[in-house]
């Protein structure tokens, strides 16, 4: 390894050629703003926790209500409604603990995991959500179609199964291209972060 | 208080500010990414310098942050390089018909250094600015018999590349 202690001497007579930034230059890029990917992470991060829900938002109620009543949906909506907001409260009390464990002056590898265990919860709360919209779809699927209000509009020869299995397989889609669309988002950020934990984790 | 907390971190800063070039020239490969960098390196330093209580070097928090920075939140798609292979042939160290011989070899030991992965980069800065194994363990978080067979597989990389 000799030559590499001649690099070292290289190395060391660096030291007055570097450029050097101005007090006044370093005062002021103390002020800029962040671009760090902490920085999106949160960003984005909250529009996903907000972005499953919004279709609350934009939700006509009075129709909804109706729809509910008129098919007997409306304790079965309630008693999900409740559950799922108290589920979305725990995902945000936990993201929130990981978000503030994440420091800059933690070791390289216990800042990577911070950062991955952060977006893990997002992940999961993806995960979640996309599983109980197929829970909650599936059951108001299979009330409707078994309810008198539903069966009685129906021609008489139609075919049921047929409605059921066309309906099942256009709601999978939608859930697996909501599945795809995440997973593309979420590669994009960590998979450099993921790359070099593992090479931290590694022991040969 | 945070005038003089900013006097001091300022001067800090100032002091060893050449750390930072380094750690930007190895992660980086052009002017205004360095600066790019440089700035986030400088925004995050600042942030965290009021938790910094002293119990170490302020250069040794300064390499962690810095690091930190460098490897794990700092994103520009401009900024590197990742892993490309030297182009240049082989890199002589013994031998050289220019007059600027130690910039033209300097430039050369960042190219070969560029080809190593983010990991490897830290473990051959920290090797090069001659730090301690029990340093280099605690800045990466890995243990330091870990840390030693990593640093010899990048000084065995760094050799390769430098003189294949």
């Amino acid at each position: 390894m000799t030559q590499l202690e001649n690099i070292k001497d290289l190395w060391k007579q660096q030291e007055t050629e570097n450029i050097r930034y101005s007090k006044n230059e370093l005062q002021g890029m103390m002020v800029q703003r962040s671009s760090s990917v902490v920085k999106w992470i949160l960003i984005i991060s909250i529009l996903e926790f907000i972005l499953p829900n919004i279709i609350f938002l934009v939700t006509d109620f009075e129709a909804s209500r109706e729809f509910n009543e008129k098919y007997g949906l409306t304790n079965m909506v309630n008693v999900y409604l409740g559950i799922h907001i108290m589920i979305i409260l725990g995902f945000i009390y936990v993201f929130y603990r990981n978000y503030r464990n994440i420091s800059v002056d933690t070791s390289v590898k216990m800042l990577m995991h911070h950062i991955i265990t952060t977006r893990k919860t997002v992940k999961y709360y993806i995960y979640y959500n996309l599983t109980i919209a197929a829970v909650i779809g599936f059951h108001m699927f299979y009330e409707v179609f078994n309810s008198k209000a539903f069966l009685s509009t129906l021609p008489e020869k139609t075919n049921l199964a047929l409605i059921w299995i066309i309906s099942s397989v256009l709601f999978v889609l939608v859930l697996v291209l909501l599945w795809g669309i995440y997973k593309l988002v979420f590669g994009f950020f960590l998979k450099k972060l993921n790359r070099n934990y593992q090479e931290l984790e590694q022991v040969e | 208080m945070t005038k003089d907390l900013e006097t001091k971190f300022l001067s800090e800063l100032d002091k060893h500010q050449n750390i930072i070039h380094k750690v930007c020239r190895t992660y980086t490969n052009n002017d205004a990414a360095h600066k790019d960098l440089f700035q986030e390196i400088t925004i995050q330093l600042w942030n965290a310098y009021p938790k910094f209580r002293g119990d170490s070097k302020f250069s040794t928090w300064m390499y962690r942050v810095s690091f930190n920075t460098a490897i794990s939140l700092y994103r520009k798609t401009k900024r590197n390089i990742e892993t490309t292979p030297l182009i240049e042939n082989k890199v002589d160290f013994e031998y050289s018909e220019y007059n600027d011989k130690k910039d033209r070899q300097l430039d050369l030991l960042y190219k070969a250094i560029h080809s190593l992965n983010d990991i490897e980069k830290a473990l051959a800065l920290m090797y090069l600015e001659d730090k301690s194994y029990e340093e280099i363990a605690s800045t990466l978080g890995i243990t330091e018999i870990n840390a030693r067979v990593k640093m010899n597989r990048t000084k065995t990389k760094l050799k390769n590349i430098l003189n294949p």
